[in-house]
């Protein structure tokens, strides 16, 4: 098999492909411009820190995406959800083993009661989500009314949104690298390729065409090499985050969910044909119920990460962070028709958007350009999406 | 009682919405690895017909027997478990999902048994896919092709397929031809026969009176909620095709008289 029709086989592939390439170009583009400073590990822990919350919301807004509905009310509820774990832990005096549920289950509730009017109801979900704004919006103002801003002193709670995972003290080997993080990307590393080698073998089994031997061992050595740099980037300086490590973990349980299981299956088949879905005997009802269910526990997640992430509570949490939710799950190559986008691409997004407003404020440029800038970004990679889409036909 | 009990029997079936009486009292009996030709005018009631039997619909009056015992269908799921597929006309196909995702729809294989949140074992339904497609003959490239990428007769043969795929005792096609090429058309035609030959009962509703004469054993006629002519497929196309369009427009209609008599 040649390159070229290795590349034909892979067609399908190349806007996922086309989405790495044009991230790797970003990167290497502030990291000349900055002199290096873009990648440098301290910079590149406070990137993912700063992005984590966006990134959580993103993975539940491809999910409602994919579902050919939209969630405008996220940003604000995460705002409302950040308030109330800091009125929680400030003035209730609840334990964070306390607060941290209560804030899921209310965050899982305010899902459930948007999809109560989506799929109930039959409120169409931009109008059912643009009250919820309002009124996510009224809930802040009222629990942050008589303290405004409310400070958090809880060290384990702010811990989420800035602290880092533990090392092992007292090692002298390699001084001033984070050894835990090293251990566990190195341990990422083997169960990546561990998963990759028995994956091949049981597809070979089955006499299903899989990639040459060739081919194979360059996207694992490749793979590898970047969970390797990362890893030895992010050990650099403080190590991972937890804030990092809770944003993988969303990640693969929600990669898991959609490739791998029954219900994720469902919710692409809704996507793609909401009647046809209905006639096989997937209920549109539950998966909706599903998808803002999981919304909402996400919000309360990534309205947790933010206050973590500021020390505190504020009267206009959350303003704003619908719209690079959804910015980011466009840019990774959700579909606005529906049925069409991954978990990991969504996240590339949120990395794409991040990296770019990073980059563009250690280079002093000037905000009204960022922001138009981003908007061509956005608007390039979904009319590159479109494009190749339509070429693939 | 004939030799053989039908695979499937309805008896005076009656449905109305509001004042239209969609169906009057009709009879319909198909036996096995039989291919019945359903046609009629726009509103003759062979759709409303079909989805009583599919579960769609429940009819006001008359009674349904699978294999002789008495059904009440109440959904298209339990028409199902009883073995009754229907290929709509639309398909109803998720575009966006391969070959496999689409035949297993709704009933994919698990490896654990969580209910919704089960992990789907994919190489097996791949490999079941596969199977079931080299069975009946269908030519697509591969199971992991997405649906949007494949051409109109190839869909069709898939929706077909998933009917096959859980081992149904009647197949329902509602106009499997209708908007096909003509190469298409004479492969789903080709499929229809295997599918019999591997001793399925259909019915298929069409316009086109050519198909159902290629394909058929027996024909049926529905004019107005009512059966008007239900005979063995035989004798000259053309003859074939005026004696049925003249039942179909009501130019003729004695079938009651032949009955009565």
């Amino acid at each position: 098999m040649s390159f070229k029709d290795i590349l034909k086989k892979q067609q399908h592939n190349i806007r996922e492909y086309g989405m790495y390439i044009a991230f790797v170009v970003i990167v290497v583009f502030f990291a000349i411009t900055t002199k290096g400073l873009f990648v440098s590990s301290r910079n590149i822990g406070n990137l993912v820190n700063a992005m984590s919350y966006i990134a959580v919301l993103a993975v539940g807004m491809t999910l409602v995406i994919v579902i050919r509905h939209i969630d405008l009310s996220v940003g604000y509820l995460a705002g409302f959800l950040g308030a109330i774990a800091a009125i929680a832990i400030k003035y209730w005096h609840l334990p964070l083993y306390a607060t941290i549920p209560l804030v899921l289950v209310i965050g899982l509730c305010a899902g459930l009661l948007t999809a109560f009017l989506v799929a109930q109801m039959k409120i169409p979900a931009f109008v059912a989500t643009l009250a919820g704004w309002l009124g996510y919006r009224g809930a802040l103002q009222l629990a942050t009314r008589s303290k405004g801003t409310i400070i958090i002193e809880n060290d384990v709670f702010n811990a989420l949104g800035n602290g880092f995972i533990p090392d092992i003290p007292g090692i002298a080997f390699l001084p001033g690298i984070h050894k835990v993080t090293l251990l566990l990307g190195l341990l990422a590393i083997i169960l990546f390729i561990r998963g990759e080698i028995s994956s091949r073998q049981k597809t070979k089994a089955y006499h299903f065409e899989v990639l040459t031997m060739n081919m194979f061992i360059v996207k694992l050595v490749f793979i590898s090499a970047v969970i390797g740099v990362i890893t030895w980037v992010l050990a650099g300086y403080q190590g991972l985050s937890w804030a990092a490590v809770i944003l993988i973990f969303v990640v693969l349980l929600y990669s898991y969910i959609t490739t791998k299981t029954v219900i994720g299956r469902h919710i692409y088949a809704v996507g793609g044909n909401p009647e046809a879905a209905q006639l096989n005997g997937i209920s549109v009802k539950r998966i909706t119920f599903f998808v803002f269910g999981s919304m909402g526990l996400l919000t309360a997640l990534s309205g947790m990460l933010y206050a973590s992430w500021l020390r505190s509570a504020t009267t206009i949490a959350g303003q704003g962070m619908e719209f690079d939710a959804i910015a980011a799950a466009f840019v990774g190559g959700v579909a606005v028709a529906g049925g069409v986008g991954k978990v990991t691409g969504s996240i590339l997004g949120a990395l794409v958007m991040a990296s770019l407003t990073n980059g563009m404020n250690l280079l002093g440029w000037d905000i009204s350009i960022q922001y138009i800038v981003r908007a061509l970004v956005l608007a390039g990679a979904v009319i590159f999406d479109v494009a190749t889409r339509n070429r693939g036909k | 009682m004939p030799e053989t009990t039908p695979v499937v029997e309805m008896r005076n079936i009656k449905k109305n919405f509001a004042a239209v009486q969609a169906l009057r009292g009709v009879d319909l009996v198909l036996h096995h690895g039989e291919v019945l030709g359903l046609v009629g005018d726009n509103a003759a009631g062979k759709s409303t017909l079909m989805k009583v039997l599919s579960g769609a619909y429940i009819p006001d009056e008359g009674e349904i027997l699978i294999e002789g015992r008495k059904a009440h269908l109440t959904d298209p799921l339990h028409a199902r478990r009883l073995g009754i597929e229907m290929v709509y006309q639309d398909l109803a196909l998720a575009n966006n999902l391969d070959v496999t995702s689409n035949v297993f729809l709704g009933r994919e294989a698990v490896s654990t048994q969580l209910g919704s949140f089960g992990v789907l074992d994919s190489r097996h339904m791949e490999k079941e896919a596969k199977r079931l497609l080299d069975r009946l003959k269908i030519e697509i490239p591969s199971v992991r092709l997405l649906v949007e990428r494949l051409s109109g007769g190839q869909r069709q043969s898939v929706a077909i397929a998933r009917a096959m795929a859980f081992n149904s005792k009647v197949i329902i096609m509602d106009e499997p031809t209708a908007a096909l090429s003509v190469a298409a058309i004479s492969k789903v035609l080709d499929l229809v026969r295997e599918l019999k030959a591997q001793g399925a009962s259909i019915i298929v509703i069409s316009h086109r009176l050519e198909d159902i004469y290629s394909v058929s054993d027996r024909l049926m006629v529905m004019r107005n909620g009512r059966k008007v002519r239900d005979c063995p497929v035989a004798g000259d196309i053309d003859d074939f095709r005026e004696r049925v369009v003249a039942y179909m427009i009501g130019a003729r209609d004695d079938f009651a008289d032949a009955v009565a008599v």
